[in-house]
Formats: C-alpha cells, structure tokens, sequence
C-alpha cells in the first residue's frame, strides 16, 4: 500500500474539507496501516474525529484490498 | 413504525413537483374515493395519508394506518378483518380488525404491494361489497371507511407481472398520488435541513446553528435513497454531535459525505461527445445557460438572498445584479433585499 493509494482516497473528500476550513494530512503509510491527522476547523471536535475515522476507514477498504488499519494520531 | 416525518415536514417542499402534489390533494379534499400514494421509502406516504385523511369531512373520526409488510400472511387476515374468540390457537377473545376500527373513518393500508396474491383477492372483495367478516365468524359486517393505499413499487409494473392483480389495481388506483423521490427536487432540500436542524435543535433547548456551505453542497450532490427520512435522520444526528456552533464537514455521516463526493456535481454541463452527436452548438447560447443555471441555483440554496448569492459565485453584488438582468433572472429579485 503506498501513500499516493492513500491520498487518492482522501482526495475524493478534500474538496470539501478545504471548502470548510479544515483537512486531513496523511502523516505515515507504513506496511498496511496508515496514519492521519485531523487539520484546522474539525481539528478539535470528537465527533469529527469519529465521523471522518469511521469514513475514511470504511472508502480506504473499499479502494485497497489490503487495507488494515487507520490511525488517527 | 413510521420515523417522525411530520405533516409539517412534508408541507415544507417549495419545489414546483411538491407544489402540484399539494394542490391536486387540494383538490381531492372532499372526494370520499379510494387514494393510491406511489412513492419510494421515505417520501412521506403515511404524511401524505394523515393529510388526506385531515382535509376530508371524516377528519373527526379514525386514522388507522397499517403497514402491510409487517404481518405475515396468515397474521395479515386477522389483524385486517380481526377475528372470533377460538378462530385459531391463541386467539383467546374477540378482536376487531383495523377495518372495523376504522369505521367511519380512514384506514391507509401502506406497502399494499407487499400483500400477497391470495390475500389480494379478499382485499377486493372488502373494496367491492364494503363488508368484512371476522376470522371464524359468520356474521357480515358493514364498514363505512374510506381506503388509502401506500405502495413503494409501480403497481402497474406489478400487474404486467403477474404479482397484482389488474382489478384490484384498477379498484385501488382512482386517485393516484405520486410522490417525487428527494433527489428528483433538490431544491427543497436546503429547506427541509433548515426545518429539520431547527426541530432538533430546539428538542434540546437550542437555536439551529448556521450551515457551512460545504456541508449545504454536499447534502445537495448527494443522492439520498432513503429521501425525506434519511435527510431528517442526518439531520437528527448533527443535532446530537454538533459542538461547535456551526454544522461543518466534521458533523456530517462521513458516509454520505463520501458518496456525495462520488455523485457529479449537478451543475457540469456535458458537452455532445458521441460522433453521431456532432451538431454545431452555440457557444453563447451554452455559456448563457450555464451561467443562468448557476445563479439560479446560488439564489436558491441563498434564499433569494443577493449579497450571499455574490459571495457564493464569488462575483461582486452588482456584477451579480447586472447578470440575473441579462440573464432574464428578473423574477428572483423581488425575494431579495433582506440582507
């Protein structure tokens, strides 16, 4: 899994992040696993943190096959 | 068994489609015949059936609505026509069913393409003669009920099937109502979100917080299949998690934020591309349109609000004022002003 399958995944949703002031950076791919963070507006609510995990997690599967696990750091 | 979709919530569409539905069911206010409701899961059948129900002369007595897809077979017969004491083990005392229930009423029998065929032909029975029998009873009794039926399928299509039967079709079907799924009327879309936001907000004691516009885009390019009742459920859920004060990206089910992103955006005008397409296009004429259909669609998810349609398009208020002129937009102009 490399980053540029990562980010491709994330860029569906980016437009829309941006458009709100905030976005999600990926930090690290290593192996199977990835981790993200959670930049500007939504940065600080759990919710979001929970909603984007849940999201992201969920489109990561569906795109790659080998997908294992998220990590919001 | 219905989610809480209100009569309010439905009577809030703007949309030209929902405007004609409202005024044929203005219409047929004092009509006693018999109602089919089409529409897909959420469209706001049983809303639609209490407001028939509410505008007749028998609005002082039952409303009895019943699922059809909830029972089985044998259940259906019994909750419908209701039963004798000993009918059948477990029936313990007399029941009256909804029909009974209904009397002098309205009874609305929702999912009634669910009902299968050899209940089909009793139904028909009940419509023509307007009596039922209990279940292990001999006794006939007359009902005086007024009947509305809610499917999610094309009868029609069911009847070419062979899974309904033509006359029961035909005997349900004197007034046929349709409902527009959401996605066929995005324009009400902004509207029921600022209702259901407000409704929510207000259980726990607070104003609705404004909406970023990402938010307000996505909740339009997304294609809500389960309509009016998934937007409401949507909107229960930012009402729940929202902390911030202002419903953002981060409040949204991410997964229809993800799908969202998967739909086109409305707005991208397709050029011909196919070789047997190639006709000239005027230019202009395409670029006017475009231009037209944006502002168009800025001044309605603005409310006819000028400065924040401006903001949306990012032109200045009076390069919009001189567009909507061009564009023969002039009708908008008159909601406007109140910013």
């Amino acid at each position: 899994m490399t980053k540029q399958q990562v980010e491709a995944v994330i860029e569906r949703i980016r437009p829309f992040m941006q458009a709100d002031g905030g976005d999600i950076e990926v930090v690290d791919v290593s192996g199977h696993s990835a981790d993200v963070k959670l930049t500007g507006m939504c940065a600080g609510c759990p919710s979001a943190h929970m909603t984007l995990y849940l999201g992201v997690e969920t489109a990561l599967r569906e795109a790659i096959p080998e997908f294992d696990t998220l990590r919001v750091v | 068994m219905t989610a809480t979709l209100t009569t309010e919530s439905l009577v809030v569409g703007r949309s030209a489609r929902m405007r004609a539905v409202f005024e044929f069911l203005h219409v047929i206010s004092n009509s006693d015949s018999t109602v089919l409701i089409t529409g897909e899961s959420g469209t706001g059948k049983e809303v639609t059936a209490s407001l028939i129900h509410q505008s007749s002369r028998r609005k002082h007595h039952p409303f009895v609505p019943v699922s059809c897809a909830l029972f089985s077979e044998t259940l259906i017969e019994s909750e419908l026509f209701g039963h004798e004491r000993g009918a059948f083990t477990g029936a313990i005392k007399d029941r009256p069913g909804r029909f009974e229930l209904a009397d002098t009423g309205t009874i609305f029998l929702d999912d009634i393409d669910d009902v299968p065929l050899s209940m089909q032909v009793k139904l028909l029975r009940v419509l023509q003669n307007r009596t039922i029998e209990r279940l292990g009873g001999t006794r006939t009794v007359p009902i005086n009920v007024r009947v509305l039926a809610g499917t999610k399928r094309d009868l029609r299509q069911m009847v070419a099937e062979g899974k309904f039967r033509e006359d029961l079709y035909y005997r349900l079907n004197v007034l046929p109502v349709v409902l527009p799924p959401l996605r066929e009327r995005r324009e009400d879309i902004p509207v029921l979100m600022e209702h259901f936001l407000r409704q929510y907000f207000r259980k726990s004691g607070e104003e609705a917080p404004r909406v970023s516009d990402a938010v307000l885009q996505a909740f339009m390019r997304y294609s809500w299949p389960g309509n009016v009742r998934e937007l409401e459920n949507a909107c229960e859920r930012i009402a729940q998690t929202c902390t911030c004060g202002t419903v953002r990206i981060g409040c949204m089910s991410a997964s229809i934020l993800f799908r969202a992103a998967s739909q086109p955006a409305d707005l991208v005008v397709s050029a011909p591309t196919a070789p047997q397409q190639v006709v000239p296009i005027a230019l202009d004429e395409r670029i006017r349109e475009l231009e037209s259909n944006l502002i168009s669609w800025a001044l309605k998810v603005s409310h006819g609000n000028k400065s924040r349609a401006a903001e949306l398009l990012q032109i200045k208020r009076s390069t919009l004022g001189d567009r909507i002129v061009r564009c023969g937009l002039t009708s908008h102009s008159s909601e406007e002003d109140s910013a």
